[in-house]
This record gives C-alpha cells, structure tokens and sequence, in this order.
C-alpha cells in the first residue's frame, strides 16, 4: 500500500514467496504461523474489498491474492516448498530418467499395479498407510539433508516423493465414488 | 524400468531377443499421462521385428513426430526411447550365448 494515499500498489516483481509469507527460507516451517500469515494477507488484499475502489486498484487485489495463495499453497506442501528451495539456491530439480534405483521403480511399479486392480477395499486402505509412512519418512530426510545444505541428498529425495505425490493423488480419486 | 522425477511417471519395457539377436516380442506397462503411455506403446511396436542394433537407433523425435506430442509433452518420448535403451542393455548384460530365447526386462 502506498504510504501517503493508501492506495494498493501492484506486487513486485519476482517476489520471493518466502519473504512474502514472513518465513525463514528454509525447508522447516510452522504450518500455523504460515496459515495465519496467509488469512491475514488475504484480508488486506482480497478483490472482496475492492469493490469500491478503481480498476487499476482492483487490478492489483487480484494480482495480489492470487500470488499470496500461490505462495500459500507453495510453502505449505512439502514437495512444492523443497522444490522451491531448490530453485531459489540455483538448483534445477531432476529432470533426466531415473533408471539408476531399480528397487525403488520397482517399489512404485508395484504400488501402481496394485492400486490399477486392486484385490479388494484393505488393499486401498493397506496403500493408503503405505504411502502416508513413505511421505513421512522421506519428509524427514529432507528436512535433514536441507538443514546440513545438501541440495544434491534433497533433490534426489524430492525426485521420489514425487513419485509418491502421484500416487497419492491417484489413490484419493479412486476413493472418489464414481 | 525407467522413471521420470519431473513428472513421477514409471515406464517398463520388456523384450523377448531370439538368438540372432532380433526383438520377436515387446510388452509396456506404463503409469502416468496419456502421453507417456502412447509413447511406450509406440516403442513396443516399433522395436518389435528390429534387431538390438536397429532398436537403439530409435529416438525420442521420432516418437514425438510419430504421435504429434505437444511441447510439455516432449519428456515422454524421451522416457520412452531411454526405456528401450535400458531394456537393451540389460539385455546385453544378461546375455548368454547358450540360451536360445532370453526375456529380459527394462
């Protein structure tokens, strides 16, 4: 907001989506804190509240909100904030084929059968714990490899829990009744 | 097997090499987008009948200009021609002289 009329003012460029959101750059945040920066934001800058004021202004409270809950919906999931991180520290995140893990391929190969046709609902269930422990653990190790500044350990990490994002993603639409 | 960290996409080829060396049977089995699907059944088809030699030459443009894949899309194909490379070369690794078939899997 300007300081002499109160007008809102357009965001900057290339925000720093950390800064943005009032938290240290690094891999371990306080969810809470995040999520009440994030209600607050949104209650200075949200298009609702501009209703009245010019265009330009309007313009700018969506530019605004939508990148507050970009950086939201960013830093709060721990696949999209490492990724971030990585990108922030001139990192670029895996991009060639893996064909260098087979037993992990393997691992997810087998989930995804399993989770295609499954044999009956514990098995979804049985899934369902599986990849919540897999996120957890793999959690873990990212938020150690980040806090002894191994990019490389995390980059490698994040690249699996992709993987298990994936599936994750696909489990909750099979539960979705069709 | 192969897998895309970008896009956590899996791919897995298999081929059956008779004992000149020729490619006789092909199977995929791929989780991910349609594109990363379409492109692995591509390879499947097309490294059917080829010898090892005429199968490492396929490349990934190739399967993108074969399926009309959109930019975004380009990694699938790549995918799927570093699938029939690794299938291939496990295949060399395993390769016994005694056997007369040999299944090997990528």
């Amino acid at each position: 907001f300007c300081p002499g009329c109160r007008a809102l003012q357009p965001p900057g460029p290339r925000p720093d989506l950390f800064r943005l959101m009032d938290c240290d750059r690094s891999f371990r945040i306080d969810a809470q804190q995040l999520q009440r920066r994030f209600r607050s934001l949104q209650r200075a800058v949200h298009p609702d509240r501009f209703g009245q004021r010019p265009l330009k202004e309007q313009c700018y409270s969506e530019q605004h909100s939508s990148l507050i809950n970009k950086a939201y919906q960013t830093l709060l999931n721990p696949l999209s904030r490492g990724l971030y991180l990585l990108e922030l520290n001139g990192v670029e995140p895996a991009q060639e084929t893996d064909s260098a893990d087979p037993v992990f391929l393997t691992e997810i190969m087998e989930i995804n059968e399993k989770l295609a046709e499954p044999e009956n609902e514990d098995i979804l269930e049985e899934i369902e714990t599986l990849i919540k422990v897999k996120q957890e653990e793999l959690t873990k190790e990212v938020t150690a490899a980040f806090e002894r500044d191994d990019l490389q350990e995390a980059k490698k990490l994040l690249a699996k829990m992709k993987y298990f994002a994936n599936l994750e993603d696909k489990l909750k639409n099979k539960k979705i009744p069709s | 097997l192969v897998g895309a960290p970008a896009c956590g996409d899996v791919m897995k080829l298999q081929v059956e090499v008779d004992e000149n060396g020729k490619i006789v049977d092909a199977r995929f089995k791929t989780f991910g987008c349609g594109s990363a699907i379409a492109s692995s059944s591509l390879a499947t088809e097309w490294v059917k009948g080829k010898t090892v030699d005429e199968a490492l030459k396929i490349k990934n443009t190739d399967i993108a200009k074969e399926l009309c894949l959109p930019p975004v899309k380009l990694h699938c194909s790549m995918l799927a021609e570093d699938a029939i490379k690794a299938a291939l070369a496990d295949y060399k690794l395993k390769q016994d002289p005694n056997k007369e078939e040999s299944e090997k899997k990528a």
